[in-house]
């Protein structure tokens, strides 16, 4: 006989189990359906009602869309901009984060308030400016010009997580290494940043996925299809000769090859994601 | 000591070069009536004036404050009902987390994309599904009717910022201590009691670090309305945003665009200062 405590028990498990898959549906259907609409014939994406499953599997969308959108290209493009721009920003935040986090100067409050201050102006607002400078510089349409705005996008992210890494690493090891007669920048660089590593390696991958989804700056700041990077073809929707409704299996297929790439990214850093790395960060 | 500003400044000073000061030249723009024809002059207060006649802006203005609540409101909700689900030790953590991170790593345009190829009117899949469980009769004009639009842009930002807001709390709440729910046991203390006595006020500075996050972005929203309506149908769905960067870079009116780009910072400036000033207090 069960009692009737483990009954209940049993109830109020199954109902939160009927509630994550509610969740899980609400999260993951809508990429769902765009996976399995890149996946069907051009006639069976048009059909009404739709199928929530392919009758015929066919990825002849995507060839068609990698020609359109120039795709490896435009990914060489984003990886080189969303890459670089990353890689400046956590070097560049990380040693100001080092500095923060061992040293005391005159004016290291204000300097951190400043910082952080400015995550409260909106890109929107340091856009028409910027665009303004790039066309006189000329910065305007180049991969140099949009790392700049992305790394200095980037910077407030890869000093916070970077700040609350190092507050976290025992300033002992620091002061051993200086009994040592190692001079400050050679115990930052030496011994460190060598255990801070996965840090750094979180803190990049977050900010590349970041230059990756950008819109905003990557859309305004580029013109030709030379420069730009794959968010931003999103808005360009590949057409068919001769069709004259939205396609929607093409659109579909563009998604699916924005998204993929991420995937692998997505697992490298999910379980640092879900204990905390974020928090940690927008925290301090 | 100077070697501390070496370390510390080169980040401080690229953040501040594309922040503030594109930032003071956008004020400096919102005096003046300059556009791409013609000799820039200085007109004061003229645009800000201009501003609040612009049927247009006011119309924006209420919807993205609208907007804004709306999305903030149910994404703090359901992002803190679903870390307490996610917290439950069920089964599949793996899994579950993985999809819930999905919605995360896509960039806003992206979302709008794939809500976009749902909410397709005409026998879409969301109406056909609706209208397959009984709920609907006559197909929902999800982008094309005015009211249902607004609703439709809020279900893609909610569905798009949940998984962040469901992290931050999954932190918040790994953080509590142990020690109280277990002495509110021994009191007898049921569940619900305990996630009102307890749970909430001690999750207070967690709440207001989201709210302050989210609301600063979206307040700015721009991409995922670009992507669904362009503002649409009409101006229903128009965002401070997206009006200034129509007004700068469409039409190319530098001087009025900046002055909505000041609005839109003093918008930002004052959810985050509220947010940032409750979140102080909570955490004392």
């Amino acid at each position: 006989m069960i009692k009737p405590i483990q009954a209940n028990r049993v109830a109020s498990r199954t109902i939160l189990y009927i509630l994550l898959v509610i969740v899980l549906l609400f999260m993951a259907f809508p990429i769902y359906y765009m996976v399995i609409t890149s996946l069907k014939t051009p006639s069976e994406a048009y059909r009404l009602p739709p199928t929530l499953w392919p009758q015929t599997l066919t990825v002849e969308s995507y060839p068609f869309v990698i020609e359109a959108w120039s795709y490896w290209r435009t990914l060489a493009n984003t990886i080189l901009v969303a890459g670089t721009a990353a890689l400046a920003a956590t070097i560049l935040g990380g040693i100001s984060a080092y500095g923060f986090s061992r040293m005391e100067f005159p004016g290291k409050a204000i300097l951190y308030g400043m910082l952080v201050a400015t995550i409260a102006i909106p890109g929107m607002v340091t856009l028409g400016p910027i665009f303004l400078a790039y066309k006189d510089l000329p910065l305007l349409d180049t991969h140099m010009g949009l790392i700049l705005v992305f790394a200095a996008e980037f910077i407030p992210v890869a000093f916070l997580t970077m700040f609350s890494y190092f507050k976290a690493i025992p300033k002992e090891l620091d002061e051993a290494s200086a009994v040592d007669g190692s001079r400050l920048i050679d115990t930052m660089f030496r011994i460190i940043f060598p255990i801070a590593l996965p840090g750094f390696a979180v803190t990049f991958l977050l900010l590349f996925i970041a230059g990756w989804n950008d819109f905003l700056f990557a859309f305004t700041l580029t013109i030709t299809p030379d420069t730009r990077l794959l968010t931003v073809r999103l808005f360009e929707v590949p057409v068919r000769e001769g069709v004259n409704r939205t396609p929607y299996d093409l659109i579909a297929a563009g998604g699916v090859l924005i998204l993929l790439p991420l995937i692998p990214i997505l697992l490298r850093v999910q379980r640092q994601l879900v204990e905390g790395v974020l928090a940690g960060a927008v925290k301090e | 000591m100077l070697v501390a500003y070496w370390i510390v400044l080169p980040a401080i000073l690229l953040r501040l070069a594309f922040t503030v000061v594109p930032l003071v030249q956008t004020l400096y723009l919102s005096f003046t009536n300059s556009s791409l024809m013609g000799h820039p002059r200085f007109i004061g207060l003229q645009n800000y004036v201009a501003l609040f006649q612009d049927q247009t802006l006011l119309s924006s203005l209420t919807f993205t404050i609208v907007y804004t609540v709306a999305s903030i409101t149910i994404e703090t909700i359901l992002g803190l009902l679903i870390a307490i689900l996610l917290m439950q030790n069920l089964q599949g953590r793996w899994i579950s987390n993985f999809l819930m991170l999905l919605p995360w790593v896509m960039a806003p345009l992206l979302a709008a994309t794939v809500w976009k190829i749902m909410y397709y009117e005409d026998g879409g899949i969301l109406n056909e599904v609706l209208r397959d469980l009984g709920i609907i009769h006559e197909p929902v004009r999800w982008l094309s009717d005015a009211t249902t639009a607004k609703f439709s842009v809020i279900v893609v930002t909610v569905w798009k910022n949940l998984s962040w807001c469901i992290l931050i709390f999954m932190a918040g709440l790994g953080a509590l201590p142990r020690d109280v729910y277990e002495a509110a046991e021994i009191d007898g203390a049921n569940a619900i009691q305990k996630f009102f006595d307890i749970t909430l006020p001690l999750l207070k500075p967690t709440t207001y670090l989201v709210l302050m996050f989210r609301g600063m972005g979206e307040i700015q929203t721009f991409e995922q309305i670009s992507g669904l309506t362009r503002g649409g149908p009409g101006t229903a769905t128009q965002t401070l945003a997206l009006y200034a960067y129509q007004r700068f870079f469409q039409e190319l009116r530098y001087g009025y665009g900046s002055a909505i780009n000041i609005l839109l910072l003093l918008l930002t400036v004052a959810i985050g200062g509220f947010f940032a000033w409750r979140l102080y207090r909570a955490s004392r």
